[in-house]
């Protein structure tokens, strides 16, 4: 991840609002100064060791550090783990995600994790025991508190537990949560090597490895991509080792389904959560933050889907993604790891066919809605069936062959006009698609008709839909095998975001030109007023306006030797990339700014918020503060939850933009 | 006629209308998001690993130019820069959180193996100014992780929310139990057994405290807050609280201990 400067103050602003100052401020010095150890620190810092020890291991508990040592000397070198210091923006939205699949006895286990960072599980346990204990307690003292004596009574004891909403009522149900969580890879197991930094991993395996096969160091063309592989397959290795928990619940849980097997069935079929085994206790865990992005995609993707087809079709999509990327690990691969693996990966991201997604799909959906009709002969079947069994190429970057279609309005739709000239299967692609004049109807007059429909041929026409789309939401990649093609997919949302992002900032005549820009390459300052079709001054006007925002570039081209300013050429491009680093950083810098803004409000009222501290106010705001201030607060509190959700907004963004 | 003409007094336009781009409201999704966000930002301040002092002076204005610059924003306010006016003890003091210069980290369990060896003993507790063998921490039993018992997050429409009467009844029951508290805590002192009582709960008392509902939370609050009384009764430097402090400021270091009284 490049660490910009933005970014930076981002992640430690994170910090202070969630941990405090202290840790704060020695992250921001690890970010700005490297790796360095205690004494370097004190120097940068000018804290005294103390502090500096403390905040460094309230750091490392929370996983926001690496940190190296050297085992004879003792001294430790310390740096900033960028990655999860910026997750912690996240957190709402991990919770409120496990919260909806998991439920919330699952969102309070791992909002307790989050919370302490890493656990034993010993400790969780023991803690969650603590807790459930005391509730008990209070439960049966407030009964006796209300003059009720039906403590004896086993159901008003059990009623006021649940009064008391403890979401984990036994440790049993705790250890079956866990379970869960592990077996949906959300939660990993900290190693030996998990406060390693990446680099410092692949260096000791780079030697190791050089050291046993290589002795001599490799030699030729073919040894060195020998040794790649090999450092690969022992990095991959060492990655795996936080999964451990993982593989053991999948044998068990393999192992218990033999048992099922041969004990028939009937008896264990009701001890469902006694399946799950006791969790080695000694294991220390902590999120997984890669597990939970891949989740947030699939979220996200079905955000887009709805935008784009609605809500069934987004539906039976979230369905589709949700089956595919169980075996996903990551959203990107490593550059570093999976570079043998590649063949691997492709055969284990699979397929789905619509009996798998009929079989999760609640039956309670509707399928028939949100599927247009359209008459019989207006649809090319060849084309709507056509199996697509290779990923599409990478889209390059001028389209030659389509410039003279050039009207801009359905240039973003030519994407894949590439692609699919290859093979001529699939040259009438397109004719489909509602928007060529065909009538479709969504309000059908053959209703009749449509009920003998079953479900699985709408659950496929569904599916047809999300993969003739241009944003290619899968792939149809053999007789009854759909797929997600994510990097593509991915690359056109990205697109999408940034559309909207110029239309909102420069209107549509500025979306406009930049499409123009990015059909035709680059374009001279003279020539774009004709080919846009727009008065030259305002070109002019909007272009230097883009220009400031990034989202076109100028390129001075002298025409001779002299390099005479004006008789150079200026040409006009748009660098999808270049614009979206931009991007990027622009919105690290707009958290930065609401954060902040946070701060410049807490500063204003801040004779309320330290009367709101207090231990006699707390919790009875209302009665205890004159009205004046009380709605100072309120004001405040309702300022606060908008720059929060702004700040999480924005992270969607950047979410799509660098992780997704 | 001449008596009616107004002076357009006003200046030429420095800073047209301006169409400010509004947010569109928060879905529900959304508030769900922040609620989470906020709940899990309350109980982290809420743990023992949060220091809540800030030494800086004001906001952050303005640009810093090089690491020394930075470091001068820390450290303004201090023990030193105290207003005289606002340091004279006050009664309400007592209600006013104890604010954490450095976290608290004797009180809970950590994963060792995975923390560099030099910082071993800081995770021990034994690194903190007051943990001298004069005053030797009592620690009994084995550390145990603390949950959270924030569970709930104040929003700002419950705040509005009409619910006086209950809250009303709330506050006086609290009241009423808060006076028993004293009153036994009275009795206790007379009979001069107050280290028995404390015994159980000491300073983790987020740890223990048993109840969600906020009466109950701001009883045991209160408890808290009478706990560290009685128990420093016949020390005389730490009777204004924050004696703990004291040290950390002799200590030197720009961050010269919390500003108890910021």
């Amino acid at each position: 991840m490049l660490v910009t400067k933005h970014l930076a103050e981002l992640c430690s602003l994170l910090i202070e609002e969630l941990y405090g100052e202290l840790p704060s401020r020695i992250f921001a010095t690890l970010i700005n100064r490297g790796r360095s150890s205690i004494p370097q620190l004190v120097h940068h810092t000018s804290m005294n060791p103390r502090q500096l020890r403390h905040g460094l291991a309230v750091l490392l508990q929370y996983n926001m550090l690496f940190y190296s040592a050297e085992p004879d000397t003792e001294v430790a070198v310390y740096e900033a783990n960028v990655e999860y210091a910026y997750n912690l923006i996240r957190t709402g939205k991990i919770l409120e995600m496990i919260d909806t699949s998991f439920g919330a006895p699952a969102k309070d286990v791992m909002q307790s994790l989050l919370l302490l960072g890493q656990a034993r599980i010993s400790d969780l346990v023991e803690a969650y025991q603590q807790k459930i204990d005391q509730a008990k307690k209070a439960a049966t003292e407030k009964v006796e508190d209300g003059d009720e004596f039906e403590v004896n009574g086993v159901n008003g004891h059990s009623d006021s537990v649940k009064k008391s909403d403890l979401l984990v009522k036994n440790t049993a149900q705790l250890n079956s949560v866990i379970c869960r969580l592990v077996e949906a890879d959300l939660i990993d197991v900290v190693h030996s090597r998990s406060f390693q930094t990446p680099q410092d991993i692949h260096k000791s395996v780079e030697k190791d490895v050089t050291e046993r096969l290589f002795p001599g160091g490799p030699k030729g063309g073919k040894a060195k991509v020998e040794l790649q592989d090999k450092i690969a397959e022992s990095l991959r290795k060492i990655r795996s080792e936080s999964k451990s928990l993982k593989r053991k619940l999948e044998q068990n849980v393999t192992s218990a389904k033999r048992r099922k097997l041969f004990s028939g069935g009937t008896s264990n079929g009701a001890h469902d959560e006694e399946v799950d085994p006791d969790l080695d206790s000694r294991q220390v865990i902590r999120i997984n933050y890669e597990k939970c992005l891949v989740d947030l995609r699939n979220r996200r993707l079905v955000q887009f889907a709805t935008d784009m087809y609605g809500e069934v079709t987004a539906y039976v999509y979230g369905v589709l993604l949700r089956l595919l990327t169980k075996p996903i690990a990551r959203c990107r691969p490593d550059p570093l790891m999976d570079i043998g693996e590649d063949d691997k990966d492709r055969q284990k991201l699979g397929f789905v066919t619509i009996d798998e997604i009929l079989d999760s799909l609640k039956t309670s959906v509707d399928l028939s809605l949100g599927l247009g009709k359209v008459a019989k002969h207006d649809i090319s079947s060849r084309a709507a069936d056509a199996i697509q069994e290779e990923p599409p190429k990478p889209k390059l970057y001028i389209e030659e062959a389509d410039v003279d279609e050039g009207d801009s309005a359905d240039e973003a739709k030519d994407s894949d006009g590439s692609n699919s000239s290859g093979s001529d299967s699939e040259s009438d692609h397109k004719e489909r698609p509602a928007t060529n004049g065909s009538k479709v109807q969504f309000a059908d007059s053959t209703s009749a008709k449509e009920m003998r429909l079953n479900r699985p041929a709408q659950l496929r026409q569904h599916l047809l839909l999300l993969s003739e789309s241009n944003q290619h939401f899968v792939r149809h990649c053999g007789p009854n095998e759909w797929t997600v093609d994510f990097v593509p997919l991915m690359s056109a949302l990205r697109e999408f975001e940034l559309d909207s992002v110029i239309e909102r900032t420069s209107g549509r005549q500025g979306l406009r030109l930049v499409r123009i820009l990015r059909t035709k390459g680059k374009l001279d300052e003279k020539a774009l007023p004709t080919v846009a079709l727009m008065k030259k001054p305002e070109v002019q006007q909007k272009m230097l306006e883009m220009q400031n925002a990034g989202f076109v570039h100028v390129q001075e081209v002298p025409r001779d030797t002299k390099a005479d300013v004006k008789k150079s050429f200026f040409l006009w491009f748009s660098d999808v990339d270049k614009s979206l680093a931009r991007l990027l950083d622009t919105s690290y810098k707009t958290t930065v700014r609401c954060i902040q803004v946070l701060e410049v409000l807490r500063q204003r009222e801040k004779d309320v918020l330290e009367l709101t501290k207090r231990t006699d106010v707390r919790g009875r705001e209302k009665d205890v503060m004159r009205k004046e201030y009380f709605d100072r607060y309120s004001r405040f509190l309702e300022n606060e939850r908008k720059l929060f959700a702004q700040v999480m907004r924005l992270d969607d963004l950047v979410a799509v933009l660098r992780d997704f | 006629m001449d008596s009616e003409i107004v002076l357009d007094g006003k200046p030429s336009e420095l800073f047209p209308p301006y169409d400010v781009p509004q947010a569109p409201a928060l879905s529900k999704k959304e508030e769900k998001q922040v609620s989470f966000f906020l709940l899990f930002r309350e109980q982290c301040h809420d743990g023992p690993l949060y220091t809540q002092a800030r030494t800086q002076n004001g906001g952050r204005s303005g640009r810093t130019y090089g690491q020394d610059q930075i470091n001068k924003r820390y450290g303004q306010t201090s023990k030193a820069t105290v207003d005289p006016f606002f340091a004279v003890p006050t009664y309400s003091q007592k209600f006013k959180q104890v604010e954490r210069t450095l976290p608290d980290l004797d009180t809970r369990p950590f994963a060792k193996e995975f923390f560099p060896s030099e910082l071993h003993a800081t995770l021990d507790g034994d690194d903190s100014p007051t943990s001298g063998p004069a005053n030797k921490r009592r620690k009994t039993g084995p550390k145990v992780l603390a949950l959270s018992n924030i569970t709930s997050l104040k929003t700002a429409e419950e705040l509005f929310l009409p619910e006086s009467q209950q809250s009303g009844l709330d506050a006086t029951v609290s009241y009423d139990k808060a006076l028993q508290v004293l009153n036994a805590l009275e009795k206790r002192n007379e009979d001069g057994d107050d280290e028995g009582f404390l015994s159980g709960e000491d300073d983790d008392d987020w740890v223990k405290a048993a109840n969600e509902d906020d009466e109950a939370e701001a009883n045991v609050e209160d408890e808290d807050q009478y706990d560290d009384e009685s128990g420093d009764d016949y020390n005389a430097e730490a009777y204004f609280e924050g004696n703990q402090d004291d040290e950390d400021y002799d200590e030197g270091g720009d961050d010269g201990g919390g500003g108890d009284y910021m």
